[in-house]
This record gives structure tokens, sequence and C-alpha cells, in this order.
């Protein structure tokens, strides 16, 4: 393992001999609806991307997660030269965010990423009604929006966003890096592989790699099973997030 | 809470049943509970209320099986979902409606206390 210290909160921990092309990266941590982690996890599976790194922070619980005997940092770094998806098992502490996110602007700086995409979701109140979620997206700068546009994605106009996605794309523009996030209308409080399903066939426009979400979608009441518990602890620190300002509208005299 | 139950917080039992994830709202006049119950259908959904509670009793159309996990490390399966919720303003049972759709219940619980419309002299 070769370190690459990111900060004194955070550290991004990448394998020896790692390469990057002007990777696109895919950030899938949990949030409202579990959409990006759910979609960040079953791309790295439907694409077979290899464990590339990991990420420790003493901001971070305690804990770790095993898989088939062996320890793993629940922050883990998938990817391959041209894909980097970055996941969480587990709740973001609000305090985390800030250094996290700082600590992933910073690498994909270093790795000279030509893209940062965020998967999340956008609360809805009838999301019981709504057959196919749809994606709105919000970009970082206009190099971004031209993309989104070019793309022709459906954008989120107006309104607050909160929570991880909404500071990296702060935080890329403080690196004058190009970065997206794409918003899937989701159950708030419930795993929704549905909207997981939407955000991945938007964030497709970008990658190409023809991922077929049907198999996310046949398998949605598994998903949603084994993900109880990971949505249980992602609400609980909802509040602290600042989440509900999302269904705020903001003031700006036009 | 003692310590024990702090560490041993679960949301399973060994009685086969999940605890769904569920969310409570206050809307003025009822309280609105929906239940997330994935593999459940309609049918084997039984709802029981009481002035001061909702109890959620739901099978699965097929039962969840994990191994070799946490602390159990054994097989172990689940075959419904079970919760009872004690609610924080006294509601009519008579009055109570239920929908299910896409494993979602929904449960409407009018509330006792009426408003009453006050004149402005």
């Amino acid at each position: 393992m070769t370190s690459t210290v990111m900060g004194d909160e955070v550290r991004i921990v990448e394998k020896e001999g790692v390469k990057h092309k002007n990777p696109i990266v895919i950030e899938g941590l949990p949030d409202v609806g579990l959409v990006g982690t759910i979609a960040a996890s079953y791309i790295v599976e439907r694409m077979g991307y290899k464990e590339i790194g990991y990420i420790e922070s003493d901001l971070f619980p305690p804990v770790m997660v095993v898989h088939e005997g062996q320890s793993k940092n629940p922050l883990r770094i998938y990817g391959d030269e041209g894909v980097v998806v970055v996941l969480s098992e587990v709740a973001i502490p609000v305090d985390a965010v800030y250094p996290l996110t700082e600590a992933l602007a910073d690498w994909v700086k270093e790795i000279d990423s030509k893209l940062v995409i965020s998967m999340t979701g956008l609360p809805a109140a009838n999301r019981i009604d709504i057959e196919k979620p749809e994606v709105f997206a919000v970009g970082n700068s206009e190099e971004a929006l031209n993309e989104l546009k070019d793309k022709q994605m459906e954008l989120l106009e107006e309104g607050f966003i909160a929570g991880p996605y909404a500071v990296m794309l702060r935080e890329c523009s403080k690196r004058k890096m190009s970065a997206i996030s794409l918003l899937a209308q989701c159950f708030p409080v419930y795993p929704d592989p549905g909207a997981a399903a939407s955000a991945i066939e938007s964030l497709d426009k970008f990658l190409k790699l023809g991922i077929d979400v049907k198999e996310l979608l046949e398998k949605g009441e598994e998903i949603k099973l084994k993900a109880r518990d990971l949505m249980r602890q992602t609400a609980l620190s909802a509040p602290k997030m600042q989440k509900g300002v999302e269904q705020d509208m903001p003031f700006m005299y036009r | 809470m003692g310590i024990e139950r702090r560490i041993i917080r679960t949301t399973w039992g060994y009685d086969g049943c999940l605890e769904p994830l569920y969310e409570l709202e206050d809307k003025e006049d009822a309280i609105l509970v929906t239940f997330d119950l994935p593999r459940v259908r309609k049918e084997n959904v039984e709802i029981n209320t009481t002035e001061n509670t909702v109890d959620v009793m739901a099978k699965m159309s097929d039962a969840v099986c994990w191994e070799r996990w946490g602390s159990i490390q054994k097989r172990i399966s689940f075959q419904a979902f079970r919760k009872q919720i004690r609610l924080p303003e006294p509601i009519d049972p008579e009055k109570v409606s239920a929908s299910f759709k896409n494993g979602i219940l929904r449960i409407n619980l009018p509330k006792v206390r009426k408003k009453v419309f006050i004149p402005i002299e």
C-alpha cells in the first residue's frame, strides 16, 4: 500500500501500482434513499472493478467491516484506469464531511480526474406514485453545465442541496475541477434501488459502459432488506446534515 | 436503556421477525405512519391499533436467509416483519385507514383531538 496523506484528518490510501488515466470519479456515499451507495456498489459488482484503496480517519467511527473473514475499511475505492468509484458501508458522521470532501477533492486533483460525478437522491414526497424516478443534475461550473446540457440532462434549476455531494461540488470548484451531482427522485428514509437504477442510467451517459440495470431492479427487494441497517444509520445523521433544507425555497430577488 | 441493550441492539429477532424501516409523520389531524415492507403482499399484512399504539405484522412471500454474519455465525431465516409503535397522541382506532403499494404500507391514524374554530370578535 502507498499512503497518500491528504491532510491531518483524512488519509486516502491507494494500493501500490495503481494507474490512472484522467479517470471519471464516481462518489456514492450514503445519503437519502441510499441511492449513491446502492448505485456505486452495483457498478463495482457489474463492472468487476478491483479494490484499489481505502479512506481512513479518526473522525470516522472505530468500525471495520468483515467480508469473507477479512477486515476492511468501510470507505473503499474501486476502479480501473478510467473509472474510480468511492463508496462507504457506514454513514458519514457530519463532523467528517468537510475533511473527507477536502481530502477527496485534493486526491481527485492529484490523479488528474477529468470529471467528478456524485450520485445521490432527491427526496420525493410522492415517490410511491412515481413509476420511474426522474434524475436531475447540478453542475459546479459553466463547463460542467455545458456537459450536462450536451447530455440532455434535466437541471435542478433552483433549490438547496446538502450533504457530502454538495460540499464536493464546492471543493472541486475551489480546485478548478468539473463536478456534477445526479439526483434521482427517491424515498427519503427507505433504500431505493429504483432510484439507484435511474441514477445509473443517467451516469452511463457519461461513462458509456452500457451498464444494464435489469438485475438491480430484479433484486430490488433483496437489496432493500440488506440495506436496512445502513439506511437507519444514515437517516439518524440526516438532520445534522441539514437535509431538511433541500425542501426549502431559496430567496433571490430577480 | 441498559448497557446490554445498547450493545445488543438489533433490528431482528430470534423469532424470525425483522424490524421494518418506518416513518411517522404528524399531519395535524392525523398521524401518518409508513412502513417499508419488501417481499410482502397486501393480503399478508395485519394491522392492529389501540388509542396509543399501532401494531404491524407482515409475512414475507419468501423467507430471507442469511448465513455466518455478525454474532450469529450460523444460518438464520426471517419470515416476517413485526413492529409496534407507541403513538405520540391518542388516535381513533375506528377511523384508521390503510393502503399498500409497491411494498410501502401507509396507515392514516386520525387523532382524537379535534380542531375547534375560534371566531375573532
